[in-house]
């Protein structure tokens, strides 16, 4: 799983039932500063669908869009055990890392 | 917020972004370029959120978001579509079937008449286009020096027939054609017959069906082969083949056996005649005849080429003929041979001169094309003003449909194939019109032959296609693209008016009302011209007379004897051409300047038995050897023409020889008043012979005796042709023919009245309908009747007073014209016509407005007001 997509896959998550492109787009820009081009953001979205990590449905229509349904994004078991494992192998590297890795042992 | 209304993303980048995008992901990702265009309007102002949008449309342009191959469940269902059209578009008609009826009835009227003036155009047009070699046939022509300079003739030295064979490579056929008008005698009883005399070739180059034989009978020399037509008048139900004939040409008898029978032929014939016979019974085909002479008798020769032959090859032949030709005949020199396509003989029939095709028919064509435009343009206007308001009362249907989705073209589409079914309805029904009454009727009239030959003639349905396109482009675009203009909101809101009393309408109630007064003014003003013609005095008295024909001089002196030896003949008197019929035309000399007239030469007792009115002078005396000599009579005309009045002083000089005028008679028509009273002489002639016999009998005994002076007659000359007639029948040719054309005018006429009525009453029953209850509760708080029916009628009749002035000022000019190129004696457009055209209009609308209002006279307030 790319840099991104966990990015995104995250985001799909913390949004829960109201993911989709520009919300996606407008809360990685709030949460890290980072501005990603919306296209990539639906590239990267679609993909992640097809991997089984997100379910999708049509729905909540507003005016700014001119009566168009949104996609919105969930995440499914597949998605949040992907997250998880992420997450937990991150954890498990992280706690490899020695406690205070300071430069004490080149200093022998 | 308030920006959102005012801007939109851009066109162009969002239709790109439609056009490209792959169906099933376009509403997500223009959902979301929309929803980020408007977040960067409100944070960066419009010029950014363009920009932005254009760039988002490109960046979504990608491998995964482009649509290829189509998927199949976004087929669009037209065929569906148009079912379910054509579903609610019969609904709407069964629903209105008073108003359907009249747009189909007018439409099918107009579309009858079309086809009438069509038939009639292309009859003149498209001759000869049945034919199966038409392609391969050619006529050779040549062009030599003329009066007017080069001149193309269609007829050509007869000896260029024997060259063929030759000269000209790749001919398969070739045949003579010359025309004559024997004499056919069958059983005693004698006709003229138009006979064309043609080598066996003839009947291999151009294709007939036959009734009865076989197309290969004329190459016996004896037969001959009939038409239909003339087999019937002959021979009536008896078998005809097999059966003799008798031809009488230049004085010579000759026996023929009928060989074949045509079958009846409609008038896409090239050629006219009534029956074939073999060259080589030509009267003139003498075998001795000089070699000069021969090459002098010119007749059509007709070549069939190979299929595919390269007509320059045939250029070598053609200069050796006319080589030939030079050195035999030097002092008629042709410049060169060529030939002209089969194809192409109508066309170019006013290049050649003596051709197969001399006459077009113009003003006929122009004529039936006038009527067949004016009435198709009622029709048409009709149905536009039918259909506005009948969509008026779909306004709701179209709302709802807009707000689903549809879009403009596709409600066109839909007003347009509803169109189309009705325009579909109305041609079926007018070929049927035109078929079962209108074409019977006109063959009746003009006496031809015209018929509607779906199976074999192509252009008609190019002709009927074109005609339901025209139609229903014409009748149904301007309702449809106004009535799909209209904002869904107004409609559903219940505020859109529609023009009941829109300016168009008025517009085209106008011009329909102008074209029925022109129609009927016509009409009119024919028919009174017809009737004073009728009761107009002739000018000479042409009861109790028979004229009858010499054919030889040699039989005139002998048939003079024996008919004035009739008891009911009390006087007779030869003519060399009779009055009532065409007079030659002379070129006479008075004081050195020179006139043409008309020339009677006669016995000096023709106008004294004819009755016609001395107005100064005297009659000739038959006794006086100088009036049989050199006097001469005139009339009013001739008078008028020189400038003189009577007695002249000097002689006249016809022909080297000088007459002095002895009287002077009152005009009398000679020819029909299609013609103005030219000048004219009568010459009394010694009484040599004459063409002419005039026999005045005893009162009231002229059509009872014309039997016995036709036995006389046959007794006399038991080979010939008797064309005798009563002096009172001289113009009952002419008075039938425009008894024809008033009858069309009339119908026509009679045609645009009811289609404008049928309009009108639409329009105002309509009308009167959607404001039902505002006329109910007038009702209800007093109103009367006369002031509900000028509520109604005001604007009608706005619309025919408008209508009154236009219609008369442009029938007094057109109609005045036409009258003019017809009669040279008309009653001009009258009061009456013009009353006669304003009145039958006003009691139209008085009639469609009162039938209207009497619906609202018999209505019950109560209940109309309560409904709902």
């Amino acid at each position: 799983m790319g840099e991104l997509e966990e990015l995104i896959l995250l985001t799909v998550g913390i949004l829960d039932q109201e993911a989709y492109g520009v919300a996606v787009l407008e809360e990685i820009k709030n949460q890290t500063g980072r501005k990603v081009n919306i296209s990539a953001i639906h590239t990267v979205l679609n993909r992640l669908e097809e991997k089984g990590f997100l379910k999708s449905y049509m729905g909540g229509a507003t005016e700014e869009r001119g009566g168009r349904r949104k996609r919105l994004f969930t995440l499914s078991a597949t998605g949040r055990s992907a997250i998880e494992e992420v997450k937990n192998l991150r954890n498990k590297l992280f706690e490899q890392i020695p406690p205070l890795a300071l430069d004490f042992s080149h200093g022998y | 917020m308030d920006t959102k209304l005012k801007h939109h993303p851009p066109k162009w980048p969002d239709r790109f972004l439609e056009f490209y995008c792959n169906p099933s992901r376009l509403e997500q990702i223009q959902g979301d370029a929309y929803e980020l265009f408007y977040m960067n309007l409100e944070e960066r102002g419009v010029g950014y959120a363009r920009f932005r949008f254009f760039i988002h449309v490109l960046s979504f342009f990608r491998w995964g978001n482009i649509r290829r191959t189509r998927p199949s469940y976004q087929t669009y269902n037209h065929g569906a579509m148009f079912k379910n059209y054509m579903k609610i578009g019969w609904r709407n008609l069964l629903k209105q079937k008073g108003t359907t009826f009249i747009s189909i009835f007018g439409l099918a009227a107009a579309v009858g008449c079309c086809l009438v003036a069509y038939l009639f155009i292309e009859q003149v047009w498209f001759k000869g286009m049945h034919q199966e070699n038409k392609d391969e046939i050619y006529q050779i022509t040549y062009t030599a020096e003329g009066e007017n300079g080069k001149t193309t003739f269609g007829t050509i030295a007869e000896p260029i027939s024997e060259m063929i064979s030759e000269a000209l490579p790749n001919v398969k056929e070739q045949t003579r054609i010359q025309i004559d008008l024997p004499i056919l005698i069958h059983k005693n009883e004698s006709y003229f017959q138009r006979a064309q005399y043609v080598d066996p070739g003839y009947m291999e180059m151009f294709t007939y069906s036959m009734l009865y034989g076989y197309p290969g009978a004329l190459n016996e020399p004896e037969q001959v082969i009939l038409t239909e037509e003339l087999s019937e008048k002959l021979f009536g139900d008896t078998h005809p083949i097999g059966q003799e004939i008798a031809l009488v040409s230049n004085g010579k008898e000759k026996l023929f056996k009928v060989g074949g029978v045509f079958k009846e032929f409609n008038d896409m014939e090239m050629f006219n005649f009534d029956l074939l016979v073999n060259i080589s019974n030509r009267s003139n085909a003498d075998l001795s005849m000089p070699i000069k002479d021969a090459w002098k008798s010119e007749l059509w020769i007709f070549i069939q080429v190979e299929n595919g032959t390269d007509l320059g090859d045939l250029n070598a032949g053609f200069a050796e003929m006319v080589k030939t030709q030079n050195k035999i005949d030097p002092e008629n020199p042709y410049l060169s041979i060529q030939l002209e396509s089969f194809n192409d003989l109508v066309k170019n029939s006013e290049n050649i001169e003596r051709g197969v095709v001399s006459f077009l028919a113009v003003a006929p064509q122009l004529l039936l094309a006038a009527i067949g435009t004016f009435i198709l343009i009622l029709a048409v206007f009709n149905y536009i003003n039918i259909s506005i308001l009948m969509a008026s009362r779909r306004l709701k249907e179209i709302g709802v449909r807009k707000v689903i989705g549809s879009n403009k073209g596709q409600l066109i589409a839909q007003f347009l194939s509803e169109n189309l079914m009705v325009c579909f309805m109305a041609i079926v029904l007018g070929c049927l019109l035109a078929a079962f009454i209108f074409v019977p009727g006109f063959n009746d009239i003009a006496s031809k032959n015209l018929k509607i030959d779906l199976f074999n003639d192509a252009y008609i349905w190019l002709f009927l296609g074109a005609m339901l396109l025209f139609i229903t482009l014409v009748s149904g675009l301007y309702p449809a693209i106004y009535i799909t203009s209209f904002k869904p909101i107004n409609i559903l809101k219940g505020n859109q008016q529609i023009g009941s009393k829109s300016l168009l309408t008025s517009v085209l109630l106008t011009f329909q009302f102008t074209l029925a007064i022109i129609s009927i003014v016509a009409g009119v003003a024919f028919v009174q011209t017809n009737y004073i013609n009728s009761n107009r005095d002739w000018g000479y008295t042409s009861a109790d007379k028979i004229i009858v024909n010499v054919p030889s001089s040699q039989d005139y002196i002998p048939l003079k004897n024996k008919l004035s030896a009739l008891a009911s003949v009390t006087e007779i008197s030869g003519s060399q051409d009779f009055v009532g019929n065409w007079i030659r035309e002379e070129e006479i000399v008075f004081q050195d300047e020179k006139y043409e007239i008309s020339l009677l030469n006669a016995e000096a007792t023709y106008p004294e038995l004819l009755d016609i009115k001395l107005k100064e002078g005297r009659m000739f005396n038959p006794e006086l050897i100088s009036d049989t000599q050199e006097s001469i009579l005139v009339n009013e005309a001739f008078l008028d023409r020189l400038g003189l009045s009577f007695p002249l002083d000097e002689k006249i000089t016809i022909d080297s020889a000088s007459y002095a005028v002895v009287g002077v008679v009152e005009d009398f028509h000679t020819v029909f008043f299609q013609m103005s009273i030219e000048p004219m002489a009568i010459r009394a002639s010694p009484d040599t012979t004459f063409n002419y016999l005039t026999l005045k009998m005893t009162l009231g005994t002229a059509a009872s005796s014309m039997q016995a002076v036709k036995k006389t007659w046959h007794e006399t000359i038991p080979r010939g042709l008797f064309t005798g007639k009563l002096q009172t029948e001289v113009f009952d040719h002419e008075f039938n023919d425009v008894k024809g054309v008033s009858n069309i005018l009339l119908f026509s006429a009679i045609l645009a009245v009811v289609l404008a009525a049928l309009g009108l009453f639409g329009l105002v029953s309509l009308n009167m309908n959607s404001r039902i209850k505002d006329f109910c509760v007038r009702k209800v708080f007093g109103a009367d009747l006369g002031d509900l029916s000028m509520k109604l009628a005001k604007r009608y009749l706005i619309i025919w007073g408008i209508a009154s002035l236009l219609g008369g000022g442009l029938s007094i000019v057109l109609v005045s014209t036409f009258l003019n190129s017809f009669f040279a004696f008309n009653s001009g457009v009258g009061v009456i016509p013009l009353g006669l055209g304003l009145l039958v209009l006003f009691l139209v609308i008085a009639g469609t407005v009162s039938s209207q209002i009497w619906k609202i006279v018999r209505a019950n307030p109560a209940t109309i007001l309560k409904a709902e």
